[in-house]
C-alpha cells in the first residue's frame, strides 16, 4: 500500500496543474479525478446544468497534454453516428472508377472497403488514437437507452467490430468523462461500471477563485461581490439557478458597463446586465428593482 | 481511522484491516445501495491504490467508486463514517431508530440512513426510499394507509390485461424523427446503397424512412387525500400495473406533501412493494394542498422528468385547500414543458357533478384533457382519448 503523504501529494499536484489550465478541483473531485486514470474507469459526472461539468474533460485534456474527441448526444443518436460511416459518396465514385481496372475482384472489394472511405466517428476516432485521448460524452441522458447498451459495450473491452475490416481494438485506452443531467435515469450497468462525482453548485470560495482565473480583470472587491450577488440568487426559488458561465458572463457585462462595485448605486446597471445571470421569464419577474437594491446593499 | 492504521501492518491485522475494507459493500449495499458483488474486490484494489493511511483521501476515492446516483453520493459521507469511525463517535444516532417520526433534517444527511446494520425495523428496502421521502411528522399522520389490497388477485388481474392494451397502444404513438425501417413511407438512398454492399452493389432490398416510434413519458401524480380515499387504492394498482408493463414512467403521490414512489411501485416483489408504499403514505388520509404538491414537484423534479414527450397524468378529485391561484400557477409552468396534461377526476361521472371548485377551475384553462376515471369500465372508456390526446 502506498504511503499516505505520498498520495496527498499526488493529488495535490494534480490539483495544481488542473489550477495551471484553469480549472478549480477540490481536493476530493482531484483524488476522484486520479483515482480515475489509475483505474481506467470511466468517470461519470452528475448535476445541474451550469456547474462546469463539461469543463472537467477540456482541463484534463489540457492537463494531460492530449487530445479532446467530443461526443455531444442527442435525442435518436445511433451507433453509427457516432462510430463510424462508410463514405457512400466515395466508394460509389471509386466502384465507376475500378470498372475499367483489371484487378480482381477480391482486390477492388478490399480497395473499397478500406480506411481510405472510412469516416471516423468520435468513438472510433477516440480508440485508434496512439496516444490516450480524454473522451467526453456529454449528456448521454438525451441519447436512448439502446445506444446507452452499445456504448457500455465499448467502455468494457474498448474494442468494436466493423464487418468489413474486422474487429478494431483500442491502440490505447481512452479516459472516459460521461456527463448527465439527469433528465433520464441511466442504467444501473452504466452507473456501475463508472466512477462517479456529483457535482454541486460552487461554494463561494471556489466560485471566486474562479473567477480570479478566468475574469482577472474583475478586481478582487468586485469579484468577491459578483460572487456573493450570484450566490444570493441560487437561492432563490428560481427555475433555471445561473451556473459558474453565466458568472463570468455577468461579470464581463458589468465589467463592459465600467462597474467596479456593487451597490445601491449599481443596481440600474445590475437590471441591465441581468440578462446575462438570468435566463427565464418568469425569473425575471422576481428580480424587481427593490429586490435587486436590497441583494446589492447586501454584497 | 482505522483502528489499526497508525501501527505497522503484520499479517494478522492486515487481513483485518482487508476483511474490514471488503465488508464495506456490503454494509452499502444492506443501506441500498446498487453495489454488486465485483465491487469488495474493487474496493481492496482502490485501497492498496490509494492507501488507508490517509482518512479523507479513502473517503473521497471510495465515494467516487461506490456511489452511482445522487441520493447515494449525498448519503455515503454518513455511513463511512457509520462504517470506519468508532462506534461513540455517532452516538446520537440511537435517537432516531423510530421510524414514523423521521423527520428530513437537511438535504445532505437523514438520520435514517446511517443506521447501523442490525438496527433498522424495515429492513433495506426501506431505507432506499429515505432520500426521495418526505415523511410527515405524527400530526399529519391522521392515519396509516393500508396497501395490503394492492395484491388482491381477480381484480389485478384485469387491471393488469388493460394496461398491458394500454401500453401496447402506447408503443404505437409515433413522432416526427426519422428512422431506417423496411416499410416506410421515405425512400433512404444512404442505407439503400449500405445495404446494397452485401449484394455486391446491386439493390435488391429497399430501405425506407419513416417516423420513429417512440413511447411517451408519462409522469402519474396520484392524490392520496382522505377525499380520494376510496379511489387510491385502486389508482395505486393501476399504476403498478403499468409500471410493470412501462419503463418510462414515474410515479408521485401527493396530499399536503408530494413523494415520489417509483421505485416503489417497480418493486417485483408485491409484498415489498406494498411494504413500501405503506412506509411512504405515511400522514395521508389529511387534507390535500394541490397547488404546493405540484410546485414542489415543479421544483424538485420536473427538471428531471418532465421533457417535451412527456404527458402528466393528474388524478384527483381537485378538492384543494390552498390557493386556487398556485395551483393555476403550477399547472401553468408545468404546461409549458409537458406535451400534455392529463386530470383524471374520479367523482366527475357523478350525477350533477360541475366544476365548480375553485381548484377545478383554476385548473381548467391550463389542461389538455379532463377524463373521468371512477372504475375500471371508466378508465377503459377513456383510454382512447387519452392516447389521442398524446398524439
Amino acid at each position: 500500500m502506498s504511503t499516505g503523504a505520498q498520495r496527498v501529494a499526488d493529488v495535490a499536484a494534480l490539483q495544481q496543474q488542473l489550477a495551471a489550465v484553469g480549472y478549480i478541483a477540490e481536493r476530493s473531485f482531484a483524488a476522484a479525478l486520479l483515482l480515475m486514470t489509475e483505474l481506467k474507469r470511466p468517470l461519470l459526472l452528475e448535476g445541474d446544468a451550469g456547474v462546469g461539468k463539461t469543463e472537467v474533460a477540456k482541463a484534463l485534456a489540457a492537463v494531460r497534454g492530449t487530445r479532446l474527441i467530443r461526443l455531444q448526444c442527442y435525442e435518436g443518436l445511433d451507433a453509427h453516428s457516432a462510430m463510424y460511416e462508410w463514405n457512400y459518396q466515395r466508394q460509389l465514385l471509386a466502384i465507376k472508377l475500378l470498372e475499367q481496372d483489371d484487378r480482381s475482384v477480391a482486390a477492388k472489394e478490399q480497395d473499397i472497403f478500406s480506411e481510405r472511405y472510412l469516416l471516423k466517428r468520435p468513438l472510433l476516432e477516440a480508440i485508434s488514437c496512439t496516444h490516450s485521448p480524454v473522451l467526453l460524452i456529454d449528456e448521454v441522458d438525451r441519447a436512448d437507452e439502446a445506444f446507452e447498451a452499445y456504448l457500455l459495450e465499448l467502455l468494457s473491452d474498448f474494442q468494436m467490430s466493423i464487418p468489413e475490416l474486422g474487429t478494431v481494438t483500442a491502440l490505447s485506452v481512452p479516459l472516459v468523462v460521461v456527463t448527465s443531467n439527469g433528465t433520464r435515469e441511466l442504467s444501473d450497468a452504466l452507473r456501475r461500471r463508472c466512477l462517479y462525482q456529483f457535482v454541486e453548485y460552487p461554494s463561494f470560495e471556489k466560485e471566486l477563485a474562479i473567477l480570479e482565473i478566468r475574469a482577472p480583470e474583475a478586481a478582487g472587491e468586485l469579484a468577491r461581490q459578483v460572487v456573493q450577488f450570484v450566490q444570493d440568487a441560487r437561492r432563490m426559488d428560481l427555475q433555471k439557478r445561473p451556473g459558474i458561465a453565466e458568472t463570468l458572463d455577468w461579470t464581463a457585462a458589468l465589467l463592459r458597463l465600467g462597474v467596479t462595485a456593487i451597490g445601491q448605486d449599481a443596481s440600474e446597471a445590475i437590471l441591465e446586465t441581468l440578462a446575462a445571470l438570468i435566463k427565464t421569464r418568469d425569473d425575471r419577474t422576481a428580480f424587481t428593482r427593490e429586490v435587486v437594491g436590497r441583494m446589492a446593499a447586501a454584497c | 481511522m482505522l483502528g489499526t492504521a497508525s501501527m505497522p501492518p503484520t499479517p494478522d491485522l492486515a487481513g483485518a484491516v482487508r476483511a474490514r475494507l471488503a465488508g464495506f459493500s456490503g454494509f452499502l449495499q444492506a443501506s441500498g445501495f446498487g453495489v454488486g458483488g465485483g465491487d469488495s474486490s474493487a474496493v481492496l484494489r482502490t485501497a492498496s491504490q490509494v492507501g488507508i493511511l490517509h482518512p479523507q483521501m479513502l473517503r473521497w476515492s471510495l465515494k467516487a467508486l461506490l456511489c452511482g446516483r445522487p441520493s447515494e453520493w449525498h448519503r455515503f459521507d454518513a455511513l463511512f463514517d457509520v462504517y470506519f469511525l468508532p462506534p461513540n463517535k455517532k452516538i446520537f444516532l440511537e435517537g432516531t431508530r423510530d421510524t414514523a417520526s423521521y423527520r428530513k433534517p437537511s438535504p445532505e444527511v437523514s438520520p435514517d440512513s446511517v443506521q447501523a446494520p442490525g438496527q433498522s425495523r424495515g429492513g433495506a428496502g426501506n431505507r432506499r426510499l429515505a432520500p426521495e421521502r418526505y415523511a410527515a411528522s405524527r400530526e399529519e399522520s391522521l392515519e396509516a394507509a393500508d396497501f395490503r389490497e394492492l395484491a388482491r388477485a381477480e381484480e389485478v388481474r384485469d387491471i393488469e390485461a388493460l394496461m398491458r392494451r394500454f401500453a401496447r397502444e402506447m408503443k404505437r404513438v409515433r413522432v416526427r424523427r426519422e428512422a431506417r425501417c423496411l416499410r416506410g413511407r421515405r425512400f433512404d438512398l444512404a442505407g439503400t446503397i449500405r445495404r446494397s454492399i452485401e449484394h455486391g452493389g446491386l439493390p435488391l432490398s429497399v430501405v425506407w424512412r419513416d417516423r420513429r416510434r417512440i413511447r411517451p413519458r408519462i409522469v402519474l401524480l396520484l392524490d392520496v387525500s382522505r377525499s380520494m380515499s376510496l379511489y387510491s387504492f385502486f389508482y395505486l394498482r393501476l399504476a403498478r400495473a403499468l409500471s410493470a408493463e412501462l419503463s418510462d414512467i414515474y410515479g408521485y403521490i401527493f396530499h399536503t406533501r408530494l413523494t415520489a414512489i417509483s421505485e416503489a411501485l417497480r418493486d417485483a416483489d408485491a409484498w415489498r412493494a406494498q411494504e413500501k408504499m405503506h412506509l411512504l403514505a405515511a400522514g395521508w388520509g389529511g387534507g390535500t394542498r394541490i397547488g404546493d404538491c405540484l410546485r414542489e414537484f415543479n421544483r424538485d423534479h420536473m427538471g428531471r422528468r418532465v421533457h417535451s414527450r412527456t404527458t402528466v397524468i393528474i388524478v384527483s378529485d381537485g378538492y384543494d385547500t390552498g390557493e386556487p391561484k398556485t395551483l393555476a400557477d403550477a399547472l401553468r409552468a408545468l404546461r409549458r414543458r409537458a406535451r400534455r396534461i392529463i386530470w383524471i377526476n374520479p367523482i366527475s361521472t357523478r350525477p350533477g357533478w360541475s366544476p365548480v371548485s375553485a381548484g377545478m377551475r383554476a385548473a381548467l384553462p391550463h389542461i389538455d384533457l379532463l377524463a373521468p376515471g371512477a372504475d375500471l369500465a371508466t378508465i377503459k372508456r377513456v383510454l382512447p382519448d387519452i392516447i389521442e390526446s398524446m398524439r
